[in-house]
């Protein structure tokens, strides 16, 4: 054991919330609606958090196509009423989708979210190609925002220590404001910490470097630990009941763990307790659930597949009628994984490598099938590969010398935005330019302006009334408390 | 909620210990929320429900023919309706007509349940038409796995004399898709 660092006074740990972006993705299947937001923002403001995560690509996407709000809209009410600077997430040259657009677009959507008042752009990209991002850190700066960028952390032979250095000085480079290491699994371990986080927080310099890491193993309260004894300058946290399991560490537990270690914490913990109360309730009202603290799974560092992922392969394979093959595919992803050069077992990959996978398995031939989009990636369509696919795999996809990428992915991409403007007319505002580049008419059209249903306060005496009055049972309710009397009666 | 009276948040934090735990004296907090309303979920076969606790006096009353009915609407029932697995049966498979063709024809079939694809887009022109004479690597349909999508090609040299499958249906694994002579 080294001897800890010298504690300066001012040596401190941020916080940056996920509450309203990523607790929710993980938990609720990204479901929280922007009236489940609103009553509980005075609260979270006085939290003191340094940033909070409002948007993210499946935050986008689920607003458009399951709760038919603007996302714009959410984005525009939220940034109004929080004080505290807000963070909007994107999946850099894909914006909110597994696409790829062109940098008129990205440089757009910059333009917008800086406009409706995000102060934080943070930008990732999928296979750690950072050439992917550029457009973005560019617009972003332009645009007026602050660009954290993400390198995401996953298990291989060739995701070593120097792989993250080397990703971490292409980002000190192109002159992003934080850096953060992404755990999209909660693959990190405190021993793996030790070794990476140092490293990479020499790289980073005079950058600040944050840590973003899920608890699907139980370990990542311990390893926000590890990047607090080794220069950490913030991690991502959610309200207890939301933090934990397949989300982030409850902000609780870390800022305990904080102070423990002499980090100044200036978090208020009243405003803390009154935002896990209203959201303890909302799981309760809404019959969602909380997150759990997982016990330590040794199999998820063989298959890495993420539990939401398992749970919808099952469902995939039920509507087959192959579910008693499950243990099977898995191994078989396993084999795929490290056939494709290592892909990060996240969004869109970790689709792929499931589905080769299973075509692997229940055509009894390995590779026999390939989908178009695994010959894409192999071709460097995407991006960079993080490792060369194994020998049989490139025998089988027969990929011509001529099929190879090697620029840029986005560099052949021509900008959208004259076709766009031209098909929706000189009344089209930006916003509008980027829905109709993201998603097709109808789905647009149904979205409703403004927001509906929102309020901006209330008290546990106000929802037990909302909730007695929910419920068809009752035909009488008498309610006296604190010098107020009410009778509802049918 | 329109019924929500103009009572607001009451300061302070002074608790007094009662039979179902904290409640606040002068601040109903979210956790007391959370207990009374387990404990009206958790009665549904009485009529009546007094609560006198701290300073809060709630008083309600069921209509009779729901205080039995011991299912209120919050309990969502989950449809688990157990798929019925239309159609994963191999028998069951559309266009399956093995002796419909003579013996050396060759038959295009699904890689894996799918959805079948004439046309490489919506609106776009289907791959092949039958009459067309395909190559063994013509892409003759496109089959989405899984939400990926895998062009199958025609895997021998012929013309497409059947196409079995209407565009956007479902497949099953093994399914004839098109049937091709060879030349």
């Amino acid at each position: 054991m080294r001897t800890s660092q010298v504690k300066s006074p001012e040596r401190r740990f941020d916080f940056i919330d996920v509450t309203l972006r990523d607790a929710h993705q993980c938990l609720w299947s990204t479901r929280m609606t922007t009236a489940m937001m609103t009553p509980i923002l005075g609260a979270i403001d006085r939290v003191g958090y340094t940033y909070i995560n409002i948007l993210g690509g499946a935050v986008f996407d689920v607003c458009v196509r399951y709760l038919h709000e603007n996302p714009w809209e959410r984005v525009g009410l939220l940034c109004d009423r929080l004080a505290t600077p807000c963070d909007g997430l994107t999946r850099g040259q894909s914006l909110y989708t597994f696409e790829l657009f062109p940098d008129d677009i990205v440089a757009l959507n910059s333009e917008a979210l800086a406009r409706r008042g995000v102060a934080v752009l943070t930008v990732y990209d999928a296979l750690n190609d950072n050439r992917n991002i550029e457009s973005s850190v560019r617009s972003g700066h332009a645009a007026g925002m602050k660009v954290n960028a993400m390198m995401t952390y996953t298990l291989s032979p060739v995701h070593t220590d120097a792989y993250y250095v080397a990703r971490a000085e292409e980002l000190a480079r192109l002159g992003v404001d934080f850096i953060s290491i992404k755990d999209p699994t909660g693959l990190l371990i405190p021993e793996r910490g030790r070794t990476l986080f140092p490293a990479v927080v020499r790289t980073a310099g005079t950058i600040p470097v944050q840590l973003h890491s899920h608890c699907q193993s139980g370990l990542a309260p311990e390893v926000y630990s590890v990047a607090m004894r080794n220069g950490f300058q913030a991690g991502y946290t959610a309200t207890e009941p939301l933090g934990n399991g397949a989300s982030l560490p409850a902000t609780e537990d870390i800022v305990a763990r904080a102070r423990r270690l002499g980090l100044a914490s200036s978090l208020d913990d009243g405003a803390l307790a009154e935002v896990a109360g209203y959201f303890s309730w909302v799981c309760e009202r809404e019959n969602k659930p909380r997150g759990e603290i997982a016990a330590y799974d040794p199999a998820l560092y063989e298959h890495q597949i993420p539990g939401g992922m398992i749970s919808n392969l099952r469902y995939q394979l039920e509507t087959m009628g192959i579910a008693d093959r499950q243990p099977e595919i898995l191994e078989e992803a396993a084999r795929v994984r490290c056939d494709l050069g290592y892909p990060i077992v996240a969004s869109p990959f970790a689709q792929y490598i499931v589905t080769q996978a299973t075509l692997n398995v229940v055509q009894g031939e390995r590779f026999k099938t390939i989908p178009d989009e695994i010959r894409k990636y192999a071709c460097g369509y995407y991006g960079r590969l993080a490792a060369q696919p194994c020998a049989e795999f490139l025998e089988r996809a027969n990929i011509r010398p001529d099929e190879y990428v090697t620029e840029a992915p986005a560099a052949h991409i021509e900008p959208w935005i004259p076709r766009l403007r031209a098909e929706l007319g000189s009344a089209a505002t930006d916003e509008d330019v980027l829905l109709a580049a993201f998603y097709d008419r109808k789905l647009v059209a149904a979205l409703r302006n403004p927001v509906p249903g929102c309020s901006f306060r209330t008290t546990p005496l106000h929802e037990l009334i909302g909730f007695l009055g929910t419920r068809s049972d009752i035909e009488y309710t008498h309610i006296r408390f604190a010098g107020t009397e009410m009778t509802i009666s049918a | 909620m329109n019924m929500a009276p103009g009572v607001g948040p009451v300061g302070g934090a002074a608790c007094v210990r009662d039979r179902i735990g904290p409640v606040a004296k002068d601040a109903l907090t979210y956790e007391d929320l959370l207990k009374i309303v387990e404990l009206v979920k958790s009665t549904p076969q009485f009529s009546e429900f007094r609560l006198k606790v701290g300073e809060i006096e709630l008083h309600l009353r069921r209509k009779r023919e729901s205080a039995s009915a011991a299912a209120p609407e919050s309990s969502e029932v989950p449809s688990a309706v157990p798929a019925a697995d239309q159609g994963t049966r191999p028998e069951a498979h559309e266009g399956e007509r093995e002796h419909a063709w003579p013996e050396h024809w060759s038959v295009v079939r699904s890689p894996m349940v799918g959805t079948f694809y004439r046309a490489p887009a919506p609106g776009e022109r289907p791959f092949v038409e039958v009459g067309q004479v395909v190559e063994a690597e013509t892409t003759v349909c496109i089959i989405e796995v899984m939400k990926l999508m895998n062009s199958i090609s025609a895997a021998a040299r012929g013309v497409v004399r059947e196409i079995l499958v209407a565009d956007a249906h479902a497949v099953q694994y093994g399914q004839p898709l098109i049937v091709i002579e060879p030349q």
